[in-house]
């Protein structure tokens, strides 16, 4: 397989990963919001903060409002990792390899562009709560369908694998900053009055994983900051924690050529999970840990970029890897 | 026949499935009797069918426009154009003739010029030639064949005659479009392929897998052979990945390859580097290596000039093929008939005016209002002058430009072009089309079994370039009871 396909195909399922992150994100946050009494130091830019786009939005925006951030992170194409962008790019990506993956998928991955793309024109998704909670919920199932799509129908060749590594990577790296900023807002020890707000607000970051019913089965029916932690980055059954992201992961690299170096920081990202002395953590600590994690997840895909990505000679200068929009008449 | 051809008008062109009385040629008796049986309202269900089956295999082309690119879904009629076997035969003998010299024209130009010093070709015409390359000097692609995938267009005359309208030599395209109008037609009609036999024509991938394959410097079984496309904003990407994937080669744009210190091409590829033998290249001379030309090209690879020169892969079309891909050129093929295999041409031009000449300049500028004024080196129709339709500002910005720069026009008769019924919304009327059929030549050579059907969608309308408002038809090649 070229280089360059692997490349896409690793893309694209980042990408659409973090369209659906991102949909999940919002409403849960608009969700929990309504919950939380006037006056609690929680806003909109605890998304900002989460999709690390703080900066680029003062950029563009002033006032951190609902309805800018809002605008910024769904609709805005300058914001490269805007759910607009996210699946455009994703469908672009899909171009170039159509033929690799079952037939309906160019037409699924097509129609959710279109999806995103009408709706942003027809309906105020910046201000009206429900048109955006239903938006977003589409835009969640229909990827789901398309990951169900492959899932069901594809063979488990390398490009399902490289699909496989973009989504398990893309998925850890957003659970690790939730987790992250979510923790940096609430204090360790559930105390005291604000004590239920607290807990809605995990409540609220275990419904954006998609793992609140899954907590409330195998962990309880109350939401504590620590079990919420350990339970969103360590636990070995829930899809969307770090570990099994890790796992998938190392699943999908022991299937492909050259994975020596990919494996290794793999290996070497899950050793310091598991020895994550979770119980004592101060908030610095645990900062100071998901930091490490973010940089260890960062290696990562620079290893896997290296192994596959840059096939090369010595001094060999790889041109840029974007797709080169130039429509030329041959 | 009143149902479906009622509107049938009767025309002053040759009707490729009707006879001038109105009766169905004996190749097309078979179906069009058939056609009547269904009637118009079956007939409309299985274009609407066809329509339906085109967008959901994703058989798409690319019109560039200011609003961005759109991928249009083929446009396709489902009442085939069929040929007699024998007359086939005929044609493909021509077409074969027809690349064998130019093949030995673009080798002789780029070694020893034989065909200047023997007076056949004129050396200024070479000197204003705007794709004779000059770094092609002294090259020898194997087996003398420059040109390995020719389309060539021929049309049909009022008369009957066939004639070979241009040869594209530089990157054709359009065969996957053949070859997907006969799978569609085999699933919307199979009926008729059981009742009369109908040539096959899906071996062409496999044809020109293997023509690659002989092109290969590095003798093994399984040469490496790579598709090098300039990337999914390109008209022809499908076919670009059609083909390769047809064909089970790498579908490659510049930026996987790279050329190492021994002048060798490598694809980059997730288990390391991979030697190339074969470059099918969808890329024009201009842009395939900012090294020796267009130096702002990003959908070439650097360095393949000098891998070609040495020997260690072979490219198809060979660069500087373009030289004979030029309608001044195109007037002189029969005589390089004559003049490199000793033969009399199968196939004829049609009569050509060439304005670098003074005479036939001269009469071209008389005759304006009758001519069909093409550039020499333009192709998808662009750039043309018909002269019969045109206004007399058109006419006259064309003389203008003839006399500025004669080297760059040909003139032609207005051919009156064949027509095939065609279904437009329950019934048939006569269109407008062409044919292009492809060929391959390496060792020896190969002719698609009939070839892409174009026609112009329009009433009256001679344009068929898809880019143009232009549909296309499966093509029938008909074996006759004996």
């Amino acid at each position: 397989m070229l280089s360059r396909v692997a490349e896409n195909l690793y893309w694209m399922a980042r990408y659409l990963e973090r369209a659906e992150d991102l949909g999940r994100f919002i409403n849960s946050a608009t969700l929990l919001l309504l919950d939380l009494p006037l006056g609690t130091r929680f806003g909109w830019d605890i998304l900002l903060q989460i999709t690390g786009e703080a900066q680029r939005f003062q950029q563009h925006y002033g006032q951190p409002t609902e309805k800018a951030i809002m605008r910024f992170l769904i609709a805005d194409s300058r914001n490269p990792s805007s759910l607009l962008s996210c699946v455009h790019q994703a469908r672009e990506n899909c171009r170039t390899f159509r033929d690799l993956l079952p037939g309906e998928f160019w037409e699924r991955i097509n129609s959710l562009f279109l999806y995103v793309q009408d709706g942003l024109e027809k309906e105020n998704i910046a201000e009206d709560r429900r048109a955006r909670l239903d938006f977003l919920e589409n835009v969640i199932a229909r990827r789901h369908a398309l990951v169900g799509l492959l899932v069901g129908s594809m063979s488990q060749n390398s490009a399902y694998q490289f699909i496989k590594l973009g989504r398990n990577i893309e998925r850890a790296d957003m659970g690790s900053r939730i987790v992250d900023v979510v923790s940096a807002v609430i204090p360790p020890e559930d105390q005291g009055v604000r004590r239920t707000v607290y807990q809605s607000l995990w409540v609220g970051v275990l419904r954006a994983m998609s793992a609140l019913e899954m907590y409330r089965q195998y962990v309880g029916v109350q939401v504590r900051s620590a079990r919420a932690v350990e339970f969103l980055l360590r636990d070995s059954k829930c899809p969307r924690s770090v570990r099994s992201c890790l796992a998938d992961m190392e699943l999908a690299l022991a299937y492909l050529p050259n994975a020596g170096i990919p494996a290794e920081a793999l290996r070497r990202t899950r050793r310091r999970l598991d020895q994550l002395q979770l119980k004592e953590l101060t908030p610095a600590v645990l900062h100071e840990y998901l930091d490490q994690v973010q940089k260890d997840l960062s290696m990562l895909h620079h290893t896997i970029e290296n192994a596959y990505f840059r096939a090369r000679e010595k001094n060999d200068p790889y041109p840029h890897p974007s797709l080169q929009r130039i429509a030329l008449q041959a | 026949m009143q149902k479906i051809l009622y509107a049938y008008p009767e025309g002053s062109s040759y009707d490729e499935l009707l006879t001038a009385a109105g009766k169905p040629r004996p190749v097309a008796r078979a179906l069009l009797e058939h056609f009547e049986k269904l009637g118009p309202e079956a007939l409309r269900q299985r274009q609407e069918t066809a329509d339906t089956a085109i967008r959901a295999m994703g058989i798409t082309f690319t019109v560039y426009s200011e609003a961005g690119n759109i991928d249009r879904s083929w446009p396709f009629d489902i009442v085939p154009r069929t040929l007699p076997a024998r007359q086939w035969r005929q044609i493909e003998a021509g077409l074969r003739q027809r690349l064998k010299a130019l093949n030995h024209f673009i080798d002789d130009i780029y070694n020893e010029q034989q065909v200047l010093d023997d007076n056949v070709f004129p050396r200024e015409v070479l000197e204003g030639s705007r794709n004779f390359r000059a770094a092609c000097r002294g090259v020898h692609p194997r087996f003398g064949a420059w040109a390995n995938i020719c389309g060539s267009d021929l049309v049909r005359d009022a008369d009957g005659t066939v004639y070979v309208l241009e040869d594209n030599l530089r990157v054709p395209s359009g065969v996957s479009y053949m070859l997907e109008n006969r799978a569609i037609m085999k699933r919307l009609f199979p009926e008729i392929f059981a009742m009369c036999s109908i040539l096959p024509v899906d071996d062409y991938p496999a044809q020109l897998a293997s023509m690659l394959a002989e092109l290969s410097p590095r003798p093994s079984d399984k040469p490496v052979i790579a598709v090098l496309t300039p990337g999914i904003y390109n008209s022809a990407y499908f076919e670009h990945s059609y083909l390769a994937q047809q064909m089970g080669a790498y579908l490659a744009e510049g930026s996987d390859f790279l050329v190492d210190s021994e002048d060798r091409v490598f694809l980059r590829t997730i288990s390391g580097l991979l030697q190339v033998d074969v470059i099918y290249r969808r890329v024009d001379d201009d842009f395939l290596d900012p090294e020796v030309f267009r130096k702002d090209s990003v959908i070439g690879l650097s360095g393949l000039m000098r891998a070609w020169k040495r020997g260690t892969v072979a490219i198809a079309n060979a660069p500087g093929t373009g030289v004979a891909d030029d309608k001044v050129v195109y007037a002189f093929v029969p005589e390089f008939i004559r003049y490199y295999l000793k033969e009399e041409p199968i196939l004829p031009n049609v009569p050509t005016y060439l304005c670098m000449r003074e005479a036939d300049r001269e009469y071209v500028l008389a005759h304006l209002d009758e001519l069909v004024v093409k550039p020499a080196n333009e192709s998808g129709g662009y750039g043309m002058l018909i002269g019969p339709r045109a206004s007399v500002e058109e006419r006259q910005r064309f003389a203008e430009r003839i006399r500025e720069d004669p080297r760059n026009y040909i003139a032609q008769p207005t051919l009156s072009l064949s027509t095939a019924p065609t279904l437009i919304g329950d019934h048939l009327e006569p269109r407008h089309l062409d044919l292009r059929p492809f060929i391959l030549q390496a060792k020896d050579s190969y002719v698609t079994t009939g070839g892409l059907t174009r026609v112009a969608m329009n009433a009256g309308s001679l344009v068929v370039n898809s880019s143009q408002g232009g549909g296309s038809k499966d093509t029938w090649i008909v074996e006759e009871d004996a």
